[in-house]
């Protein structure tokens, strides 16, 4: 049961369910997974539709959305994160279907000045860890909407 | 709102079955020692308190998502060869309170006379050598691994870090209302000389002052990591009356399930839990009301989980459980609703439930450490993540 992936805890790109939202990161685009027959996000992603059992597209969102919950994560639970600590991920719920969480880094924002409901905004930044030395991959995290774009640094 | 989940319908087995053998080992933190001889070190107690012969065990029910001690480590451990029913849908956590339904069936149908489930956890150990855990089941699914883990959202006290602070933003739950469930625990666990926190007083300043792991969650918000086991025998009631121990009569059983699984982070109704499904189901089967309820033991891995069960099984409205466990409402002598009165998986040992069941039967029979006086109805909530269960014991009349 052990991960044994060299380049955990970064995404693995080859997973075919999840491949499509880091390809989209990569061109600084959100994109979810959504039924075409349904007209119905499908999150998280699935082989099949669980309402039709068509085979989801992936749809470009606006990236904008509201802070729902959040954690400041002090401790490193893998010693990936522990030169991250600490840092808030939490759940975004996008504006084209609030029962659509994203989970990711929340940037930019002092951890006091956060509150649910707070409009974010998907920003794209390279994520790296020191314990997968050379790779990094561009993911999704979210800014507050009304906060200038961060120097383009990584999730911190 | 309550299309998030649902429960099945369980065949009605009201005063058909009872527990009449309970068998613990120690518990403690790593121990060196293999699940699977925890395993059957406690299924060798539960069947002498019920004064039973190992042979006299025809049906076992087992975790199969652990797979510790299944058919062969029964017959390997007791030198025995005879048939056995199985099934892999006991154990511990919400199964914990399933498995006497699947005894009561099997019963029913002839299948089996004697049930032995038997639930035994060695993650102190193994997490000593990185080989076992909590976290690691969760890692490994497709989604969590590429849209969780890699944002930090991993694992379990960012969770229910999150889920916290969203009962504290619906609800205004306060960290002194969190930390009062801590302490109860604590507290029991103190007069509980087999609780692995037995002699580690906690006071609420204590609980405030404990570090932050994942802010709003604290350490002493998190349950303990521990190996040890349990196991208890069912059998048909006319049975159970013949055999020396004061049967714990299983009156309801009730089951729920997520629509979102264990992906929390999609679940609808970010603040509640199965129990919503399954407790309704076991108390109208066993034919009671939240108010008769005489002790409850909740499966509780964080301090959230237990208040979101209190209010799910209808103890309290939803939202109010912070303010209802304040002061001594969950203690076990004179409170409103004594609550995980051996220390629970906070205090006591993380071993799934398994041992929540056990202190049920005890306080049954009268003989718990922190026994509740005059004890008739004993209720354990379980919970999976994606699933709940409601297991009703009621002393026989």
């Amino acid at each position: 049961m052990a991960i044994r992936r060299a380049d955990f805890p970064l995404p693995d790109l080859d997973e075919p369910l999840t491949a499509p939202f880091f390809a989209a990161a990569a061109r600084r685009e959100l994109r979810i997974p959504r039924c075409d027959r349904c007209a119905a996000f499908v999150w998280y992603p699935q082989p099949a539709c669980p309402r039709c059992g068509d085979v989801p597209g992936w749809v470009t969102v606006s990236g904008r959305g509201a802070l729902f919950s959040w954690a400041v994560v002090r401790r490193a639970f893998l010693p990936a994160f522990e030169a991250m600590v600490p840092f808030v991920s939490g759940l975004v719920a996008i504006d084209e279907d609030p029962s659509v969480r994203v989970v990711s880094y929340v940037v930019d924002a002092e951890p006091g000045s956060l509150y649910a409901g707070m409009p974010v905004v998907a920003d794209f930044r390279p994520l790296a860890f020191p314990t997968v030395p050379g790779r990094e991959v561009v993911v999704p995290v979210f800014r507050p909407l009304d906060a200038p774009t961060g120097a383009g640094g990584g999730p911190r | 709102m309550d299309d998030w989940g649902h429960a099945p319908d369980l065949e009605d087995v009201a005063g058909e079955v009872a527990i009449v053998g309970i068998g613990e080992t120690a518990y403690t933190k790593a121990s060196g020692r293999t699940a699977r001889e925890i395993g059957a070190e406690a299924a060798e107690r539960a069947i002498a308190d019920a004064g039973l012969e190992p042979r006299d065990i025809d049906g076992l029910t087992w975790s199969g998502a652990f797979a510790d001690f299944d058919a062969a480590a029964f017959h390997e451990h007791f030198g025995t060869s005879h048939d056995l029913w199985t099934s892999p849908w006991g154990g511990g956590m919400a199964w914990a309170g399933t498995a006497p339904h699947l005894a009561a069936l099997a019963i029913r149908e002839g299948r089996a006379r004697h049930v032995l489930n038997v639930f035994p956890v060695a993650w102190a150990t193994q997490r000593a050598s990185m080989t076992g855990g909590p976290g690691e089941v969760h890692a490994a699914q497709a989604a969590k691994q590429n849209l969780e883990v890699p944002f930090g959202w991993f694992p379990q006290p960012v969770y229910f870090a999150t889920i916290m602070r969203r009962h504290m933003i619906e609800f205004g739950t306060t960290p002194e209302q969190f930390g009062a469930v801590a302490v109860a625990a604590r507290r029991h666990a103190n007069l509980n000389p087999d609780a692995v926190m037995h002699g580690r007083p906690m006071t609420i300043d204590d609980y405030l002052a404990s570090p932050v792991l994942a802010d709003p969650l604290r350490l002493l918000d998190s349950c303990l990591i521990s190996d040890g086991g349990a196991a208890y025998v069912t059998t048909g009631i006319d049975r159970a009356r013949d055999l020396p121990r004061p049967p714990a009569v299983v009156a309801g059983v009730g089951e729920g399930y997520s629509g979102t699984g264990t992906n929390w982070a999609q679940q609808r109704a970010f603040t509640s839990t199965p129990q919503v499904f399954s407790a309704p189901r076991a108390f109208s089967m066993a034919g009671i009301a939240p108010a008769d309820v005489d002790v409850l033991t909740v499966y509780d891995p964080f301090t959230v989980v237990s208040l979101m069960q209190i209010e799910d099984m209808g103890f309290c409205p939803k939202g109010e459980a912070g303010a209802f466990v304040e002061g001594a409402t969950l203690h076990h002598d004179g409170g409103v609703l004594p609550f995980n009165t051996h220390g629970g998986l906070l205090s006591h040992a993380y071993v799934l439930g398994i041992a929540h069941v056990v202190e049920c039967v005890k306080q049954i029979r009268g003989t718990a450490a922190a026994q509740v006086p005059g004890c008739e109805v004993a209720v354990y909530g379980g919970y999976t993540g994606h699933m709940a269960s409601t297991l009703v014991l009621v002393k026989d009349r």
